[in-house]
């Protein structure tokens, strides 16, 4: 098989054929964790958690519901129905934009300061119980916001979507959680620039800066 | 969990003097590592990427030729990766898994793309490969490279990983589920239809 003398001559030149360059290791990485991320999200919660998840969803709606709806009655003629938790209707709800920005910008700021708080108690790392917490009742309105029909804004639902990688990530910490998984997550929104897009998103001067989370 | 069949890359290899490293991974952590990625281990996850990219991505791109392609597919390998791990048996090396994965992601990727060509030009006004254009180039490098391109995709392949990468048949029968007497079939016409397509070099 290899007597042709042609053979070695084809071997020798196809070394050069679609010479690779050096990989982007770090730019598929980037792209690979986020879809991991993704995949971790988008896995059912343990079930230790599930009464946490109903009573924080379930809070987080008539929160909103009961928000929307006075924000709705000044401006409109009859009242238009909360809609930012609506189920599958074919008759298509009514939008009301305004009270939805409103109760995103409320989620962003409590978020941001949420977030702010967590990054500078990753190296203490003594908060994890109270993040986790807190991180899993912001999951639950974000959820909401996603899942509303007034979610039509790219920017807004990128940011959301974003958001709710890293507070599933934070809802899934264990007391026991080692330096090393609270350094990932912070890395992960440094990396993102997940503090400066929800800066950028809400109101200057709301977000605090010292507290407990 | 069923006992490891000897691991075909912890030989040594011979490789020519101007090969890029090819940093072939060594699964000596496998079961450890696998294990982690499962238990949640997002570090893990990290290891496991790093250990194999690189032999991943040089294989996508030496038979795609194109660096955004073969980033999308060695992306894609690895994250295909990772979510089917749990059904990895451990018949073969880690790293035969991972390159599995990915010459399938790539040739699904490359009949895709070429399904998309011929609609968008026609047939018949496809620009020929292989034998039909090298003639106009005279450069052995080119002309070599137009005939790999115009190879079939199963002889391409085990040409590429052979001749081109170093893998050994057995290797390739791992990586592509066939026989090694198949990979040599395969790599004895993939050579066959080259000399052919070359030629006028052997006369030369």
């Amino acid at each position: 098989m290899d007597d042709d003398p042609l053979d070695e001559t084809i071997r020798a030149a196809a070394r050069e054929y679609h010479r690779p360059p050096d990989p982007p290791r770090e730019a598929m990485w980037q792209a690979v964790a986020r879809e991991r991320r993704l995949d971790r999200a988008r896995r059912p919660a343990p079930r230790r958690w599930l009464p946490w998840a109903g009573a924080a969803a379930a809070a987080a709606l008539v929160a909103i519901g009961v928000g929307i709806g006075r924000l709705s009655r000044s401006g409109e003629s009859p009242p238009a129905p909360a809609v930012i938790a609506a189920g599958p209707s074919t008759a298509g709800p009514r939008v009301n934009e305004t009270a939805y920005r409103l109760a995103t910008t409320d989620h962003l700021e409590r978020s941001e300061a949420f977030l702010t708080l967590f990054r500078a108690s990753v190296r203490t790392g003594s908060q994890e119980r109270l993040a986790s917490a807190t991180a899993r009742e912001l999951l639950a309105t974000n959820r909401l916001l996603l899942d509303s029909p007034a979610a039509q804004g790219r920017r807004t639902r990128l940011l959301l979507e974003d958001l709710e990688l890293v507070l599933a990530e934070i809802a899934q910490l264990r007391p026991d959680a080692t330096a090393g998984d609270r350094e990932l997550i912070r890395e992960g929104l440094e990396r993102g620039g997940m503090m400066s897009r929800l800066r950028t998103a809400v109101p200057a001067g709301t977000t605090p800066t010292r507290g407990d989370l | 969990m069923p006992a490891k069949t000897r691991n075909p890359f912890s030989r040594p290899r011979v490789r020519g003097p101007d090969d890029l490293d090819p940093l072939r991974a060594e699964p000596v952590n496998d079961r450890d590592l696998i294990g982690r990625v499962l238990a949640g281990d997002a570090r893990a996850e990290r290891e496991m990427y790093d250990a194999h990219v690189d032999r991943v991505f040089r294989l996508v791109y030496r038979m795609v030729g194109d660096t955004h392609r073969a980033q999308d597919y060695t992306q894609e390998a690895f994250i295909r990766g990772f979510r089917r791990l749990a059904d990895f048996r451990g018949d073969s090396a880690l790293s035969t898994w991972l390159c599995a994965i990915a010459v399938s992601v790539t040739l699904n990727g490359l009949r895709s793309m070429k399904r998309t060509r011929e609609r968008e030009v026609g047939l018949e006004e496809a620009p020929s490969v292989g034998t039909r254009s090298v003639e106009a180039d005279p450069d052995l490098k080119t002309r070599l490279a137009s005939a790999i391109d115009g190879l079939p995709d199963g002889y391409r392949t085990v040409f590429v990983m052979h001749d081109v990468e170093g893998y050994t048949h057995e290797e390739i029968a791992s990586t592509l589920g066939v026989q090694p007497g198949t990979s040599k079939a395969q790599l004895f016409r993939a050579r066959a239809r080259l000399r052919e397509a070359l030629a006028d070099f052997a006369r030369d």
